[in-house]
C-alpha cells in the first residue's frame, strides 16, 4: 500500500516534469517572452540584492551624497533628486516597493478571484447567482476612487494601496475563473469522478483547479502590471507614504519640484521608465503563457 | 477559452505604463492653448491664479486672491507707504485722535464711486456699523471692530470712532468701505457673494467688470481714481491649476505673472529670455506647532495629544532636532531665511529673534543628553519612554505643500538620532485634526501684516475654542497668561517704538514655549514677462513682492512696456515686399531661435557646474 503511494506520486511528479519541460520548450520560443523575462529577471534581483549594492543610507534626505537637482554625471548617472539623493538610487529602492505592491496585491487578488470563480462555477442556483452579482457589483468599483477613500480612512501606507488594488482587481479573475471551471466541469471525466462518489471538494482540488491554474498563471502575469501602475498612479496623487521611495512617489516629488517646466528630464524620466519597462516585462510574459496555454494564439 | 479583451488590457496596460510619465507633462502643454484675445492698442496684464474664489463679498472673502481683489476695487481708510511701511492716507485724507485714545476722527477724502455717487463719511461709517451689528458681516474683518464702542458720521466728511480702550491697529484697519446705497438693500450678508451685478461698485484703482467661475476675472481701470489711474487698459485674473503649467504659459505669453514658483522653477526662468524673476523676503513664516494639550476656555482638555509634549524639556529637546538652516537650503532651494523669531524679518520695527544662549539650536546630541537627564531612556527599538510615554509622534503635514512634505521628512531624521520618533502622515487638510486636539504636530504657516495686531492675538487664551468644536482661530492651543497681559499692553500702547519693545518680548514668550516652532522665511518667489511689464512697485520697495500685498501698489503702478515709444512702432513698416520678404524672415529668425536655444543651453550648463 506504503510503494504503491509512493508510486502514484513519483508517476504523478514524473508527468508534472514533462508538463514544465514542454510548457519551457514552447514558452522558448517565443522571443518577447523571453525578453520580457529577462527584463523582469534584472529588476527583481536588483530589488533583492539593492541594500547590498547600495545601502539604506542612499535615501538618507539629511545626509545625502550629492547637491539637489545635479544633473546626471559620472557620480550620479541619473542626476540627483531635491534632497541631493542619487535618482538611480532612488529607483533602485523604488523597485521593491512597486514589486511587492503589484505581488501583494495581485495575490489577494488572485487568491479571491480564484476562490470566487470555482465557487460560483461549481455550484449551481443561488450561491452562484449571490457570488456573480457581488463580483458584478466589484467589477464596476473603481480603483482608484475607493484608494482615495481608503486612504482617507486607513491612513496613506504601501497597505491601503495593496488593499485597494487587490479589493477591486479581483472580479475580472473570478469572471475568468468561472467560465473555465465550467468548461472542465462539462467534461465526462468529471461526471466519471462524481459517479465514483468524489464530492465537492474532490471535484474542485483534484480536477478543476489544477485545470484553471493555466489561466491563472497568465492572469497573474498580466495583473501585476496592472497593479504596479495602479500604485505608481495612487502614490503620484500623494496618497503614498511620502517617506517611502516608490516609482510613483519619485514621479509625484519630482512634479511637486516643477520638474517638467524647470527641465529637470533625469528627475522625471527615468522612474516613468521603470514603470513602462517593468508593466511591458510582465505584459509581454503574461502573452508569451497564453500563446503556450492556447494553441490557436500561437501561429498569430 | 480566453477572452480576448483581456489580451487587449494587456496592451492598454503596457501603454498605460509609458503614459504616466507623459500625463505629467501633458497637463502642462494643454493649458497654454487658450488664444491671445487682445487688439493690438489694448494693453492686457494676465496674472495665473490657482485659488478660486470663495466670495467676492469684503464681508466673507478671507482668501489671498479675493481680500487681493477687495483690495484693488475698493480703498481702505489708510495704505501703508511701499517704500518706508508707514501709514499713509488713502480714503481719509487726514486723522486725529483724542488724549485718552479712545476717540479717532477721521476726514473723507471728497471722491467718488465709480458709479458716480460721492463718497461720503456715511458709506464707512455703515461699513462698520454693519461689521458691528451683524455676525455675518464680521466674518472677514471682525477683529478690527471688537473693541469698538460706537461709529459715527457728523458730517459727510467726519467719520467718528469712539473706543471701549485704546487701540494700536486704527491705523491699520484693513477693511474695505462699502458703498451704502449698493449694500443695504443686499440682504443677507452670510449668502450675498456680490457676485451678481457687473461691473461692481468700488473705489480702488480697479473696477471688476466680470467674472467667470474658475475661468478668469477681469478688472477694468478706474479712470478717476484720485491718487492715478491704473497704466494697463485690462487686468485679468486666469485660472491655471498646476503651476508647472502656470510656467509653460509664461514662457509662451499666455499669462504676464506668475507666483508661487518652486525654487527650481525660479532657477530655471531666471535664464529665460523676456522674463525677470523676483525673490522677494518672505511675508509668511514657515512653523510646526506642538499639541501641549488641546484645551476649552474653561479649561477642559480634549483629544488625544501624546502627554509627552506638554513636558517642556520634551519640547525644546524636539526643537533642538531642527536644523532649519538645512530645511532653507534644502526644501527652500537657498530662498529663505531660517529664523526663530515670529514676524518675519521684513519687518525691521517688529521682527525679533533668538541672540547668544538664547538660542534653541540645532543639537540632537545636547537634545539626547536633556531627554536623558529627564528620565527618557532609549528603548530596544531606539525611541525613548519614561513612565509609558513613548516619545513617538504624529506628524501631521500638509500634503498639497511639498516643502513642508520634505522638510518633515529631514525632521523625521534628525528627531530619530535624539531616539524620538515623527511618524509623517501627510493629509489634505489640518482643520479637523485641530478641531479634535487628535495630533501631535502640524506644520503651519501664517501670512503676516505689516501691523502684527492680528498674528499675536491669534495666540491668547481668549482665542482658545469656547466650545467643543468651536471655531478656534490659531493652531497651536497656545495659552499663556503672561504673553496676554503683554498683548493688551500693545494693543493700549501708542508709542510707535515702545509698542514694538513690547511685541519683541511677546515673541521672546513664544519661542520660549516651544509650542509654536517658527523655521524661517521662505522667498516669495515671482516671475514676470519683462517685455510687457515696464516697471511696477513692489511692497516694500525695493526688495519685496508684487503679488498679495498689503495694497494695491504692484498692479496699480504697472507700466506696459511700449508706452513710452508708441509712436515710433506706429510709422515702420509698409505692406510692399512684405510678403516676398516674409519667408526669408521667418527663416532668418528660426536659425537665430536655433542658435539662441543652443546658446542658452550651453549657459543653462555652465550655469549648473
Amino acid at each position: 500500500m506504503k510503494t504503491a503511494t509512493a508510486t502514484r506520486r513519483q508517476l504523478t511528479w514524473a508527468r508534472r516534469r514533462r508538463a514544465v519541460a514542454k510548457f519551457w520548450g514552447d514558452y522558448r520560443q517565443n522571443r518577447a517572452g523571453l525578453f520580457g523575462l529577462a527584463v523582469l529577471a534584472v529588476f527583481v534581483l536588483s530589488a533583492l540584492l539593492v541594500p547590498w549594492i547600495v545601502g539604506e543610507d542612499a535615501l538618507s534626505v539629511t545626509r545625502p551624497a550629492g547637491e539637489p537637482l545635479q544633473p546626471p554625471s559620472g557620480e550620479f548617472w541619473l542626476g540627483t533628486d531635491r534632497s541631493g539623493r542619487s535618482v538611480l538610487d532612488l529607483i533602485l529602492w523604488g523597485s521593491r516597493v512597486s514589486l511587492t505592491v503589484g505581488f501583494a496585491a495581485t495575490l489577494i487578488s488572485i487568491a479571491v478571484g480564484s476562490l470566487i470563480g470555482i465557487l460560483a462555477g461549481h455550484f449551481h442556483g443561488w450561491l452562484s447567482g449571490l457570488l456573480l452579482r457581488v463580483t458584478d457589483w466589484f467589477l464596476v468599483m473603481p480603483t482608484l476612487v475607493l484608494a482615495v477613500a481608503l486612504a482617507a480612512v486607513l491612513g496613506r501606507s504601501l497597505s491601503t494601496i495593496v488593499i485597494a488594488i487587490g479589493v477591486t482587481s479581483w472580479p475580472t479573475t473570478a469572471r475568468l475563473v468561472r467560465a473555465q471551471t465550467l468548461a472542465v466541469e462539462a467534461r465526462p471525466y468529471i461526471e466519471r469522478a462524481r459517479a465514483l462518489g468524489g464530492g465537492h471538494w474532490h471535484v474542485m482540488t483534484r480536477h478543476v483547479l489544477p485545470n484553471v491554474m493555466p489561466i491563472v498563471l497568465a492572469q497573474t502575469t498580466l495583473m501585476v502590471a496592472g497593479a504596479i501602475l495602479t500604485e505608481s498612479t495612487v502614490a503620484f496623487l500623494g496618497l503614498g507614504d511620502p517617506t517611502v521611495p516608490s516609482w510613483g512617489s519619485t514621479i509625484q516629488a519630482a512634479r511637486d519640484t516643477g520638474a517638467v517646466s524647470s527641465g529637470l528630464w533625469w528627475y522625471i524620466l527615468p522612474p516613468g521608465i521603470a514603470i513602462a519597462l517593468v508593466a511591458l516585462a510582465f505584459t509581454l510574459c503574461g502573452r508569451a503563457i497564453e500563446g503556450v496555454l492556447n494553441p490557436r494564439l500561437r501561429n498569430r | 477559452m480566453f477572452h480576448t479583451n483581456h489580451r487587449g488590457r494587456g496592451l492598454r496596460t503596457m501603454l498605460a505604463g509609458l503614459l504616466i510619465t507623459l500625463l505629467a507633462c501633458a497637463t502642462t502643454l494643454f493649458a497654454g492653448t487658450g488664444a491671445h484675445a487682445e487688439t493690438k492698442d489694448e494693453k492686457t496684464l494676465t496674472i495665473a491664479v490657482s485659488q478660486e474664489v470663495d466670495s467676492l463679498s469684503p464681508f466673507l472673502a478671507v482668501r489671498r486672491l479675493t481680500t487681493a481683489l477687495g483690495r484693488l476695487s475698493y480703498d481702505f481708510l489708510t495704505n501703508y507707504d511701499p517704500k518706508t511701511g508707514k501709514t499713509i492716507p488713502a480714503l481719509a485724507e487726514s486723522w486725529t485722535t483724542s488724549p485718552d485714545g479712545l476717540t479717532w476722527t477721521y476726514k473723507i477724502r471728497d471722491t467718488k464711486w465709480t458709479d458716480g455717487t460721492p463718497i461720503t463719511a456715511e458709506d464707512a461709517r455703515w461699513t462698520f456699523d454693519t461689521m458691528m451689528k451683524d455676525e455675518a458681516a464680521a466674518t472677514a474683518n471682525g477683529n478690527f471692530v471688537e473693541n469698538f464702542e460706537s461709529v459715527s458720521a457728523p458730517d459727510p466728511r467726519t467719520l467718528e470712532v469712539k473706543l471701549k480702550a485704546p487701540q494700536a491697529t486704527m491705523l491699520a484697519l484693513d477693511v474695505p468701505i462699502l458703498p451704502k446705497h449698493k449694500w443695504e438693500k443686499a440682504g443677507d450678508f452670510a449668502k450675498f457673494n456680490n457676485d451678481k451685478e457687473f461691473p461692481i461698485v468700488g473705489s480702488g484703482p480697479w473696477v471688476i467688470s466680470a467674472y467667470e467661475v474658475n475661468q478668469s476675472i477681469t478688472l477694468t481701470p478706474n479712470k478717476d481714481f484720485w491718487r492715478g489711474a491704473p497704466k494697463f487698459d485690462k487686468l485679468v485674473f486666469r485660472y491655471i491649476d498646476d503651476s508647472d503649467a502656470q510656467v509653460e504659459a509664461l514662457k509662451a505669453g499666455e499669462v504676464d505673472f506668475v507666483s508661487g514658483l518652486t525654487p527650481a522653477q525660479a532657477k530655471a526662468l531666471d535664464s529665460a529670455k523676456d522674463i525677470t524673476v523676483n525673490k522677494a523676503k518672505g511675508k509668511r513664516f514657515q512653523a510646526i506647532t506642538l499639541n501641549p494639550g488641546a484645551r476649552l476656555q474653561d479649561g477642559t482638555t480634549f483629544g488625544d495629544g501624546n502627554k509627552a509634549l506638554q513636558d517642556p524639556v520634551v519640547r525644546e529637546a524636539l526643537v533642538r532636532t531642527i536644523d532649519r538652516e538645512a530645511i532653507y537650503k534644502t526644501a527652500y532651494g537657498g530662498f529663505g531665511e531660517a529664523n526663530g523669531g515670529y514676524i518675519p524679518s521684513r519687518y525691521k520695527d517688529y521682527h525679533w529673534q533668538p541672540e547668544g544662549d538664547a538660542v534653541i539650536g540645532f543639537d540632537t546630541a545636547k537634545a539626547g543628553q536633556m531627554l536623558d537627564a529627564a528620565g527618557y531612556a532609549k528603548g530596544s527599538d531606539g525611541i525613548r519612554a519614561k513612565g509609558g510615554l513613548k516619545l513617538s509622534f504624529r506628524f501631521n503635514v500638509h500634503a498639497d505643500n511639498p516643502q513642508y512634505i520634505q522638510a518633515a521628512e529631514m525632521m523625521r531624521e534628525w528627531a530619530k538620532e535624539a531616539g524620538i520618533e515623527l511618524k509623517v502622515e501627510p493629509v489634505s487638510e489640518v482643520g479637523a485634526l485641530l478641531d479634535a486636539g487628535t495630533y501631535d504636530i502640524l506644520t503651519t504657516g501664517w501670512s503676516v501684516n505689516p501691523d502684527p495686531d492680528y498674528i499675536l492675538g491669534i495666540n491668547r487664551c481668549s482665542g482658545l475654542p469656547a466650545k467643543a468644536g468651536g471655531p478656534y482661530l490659531s493652531d497651536a492651543y497656545y495659552c499663556n497668561p503672561e504673553y496676554d497681559k503683554l498683548y493688551a499692553a500693545q494693543l493700549a500702547e501708542l508709542d510707535p517704538p515702545k509698542r514694538a519693545e513690547i511685541v519683541k518680548q511677546m515673541q521672546e514668550k513664544l519661542y520660549e514655549d516651544n509650542i509654536f516652532v517658527v523655521w524661517g522665511y521662505a522667498d516669495q518667489l515671482e516671475a514676470f514677462r519683462s517685455d510687457v511689464i515696464a516697471s511696477m512697485t513692489p511692497q516694500p520697495d525695493p526688495g519685496g513682492n508684487y503679488d498679495s500685498q498689503d495694497g494695491y501698489w504692484s498692479w496699480w503702478s504697472a507700466k506696459p512696456v511700449g508706452d513710452e515709444d508708441k509712436a515710433a512702432a506706429d510709422s515702420g513698416g509698409t505692406s510692399s515686399g512684405l510678403v516676398l520678404g516674409g519667408g526669408a524672415v521667418v527663416l532668418a529668425a528660426l536659425a537665430a531661435g536655433f542658435v539662441l536655444l543652443r546658446r542658452r543651453g550651453g549657459s543653462a550648463a555652465d550655469d549648473r557646474e
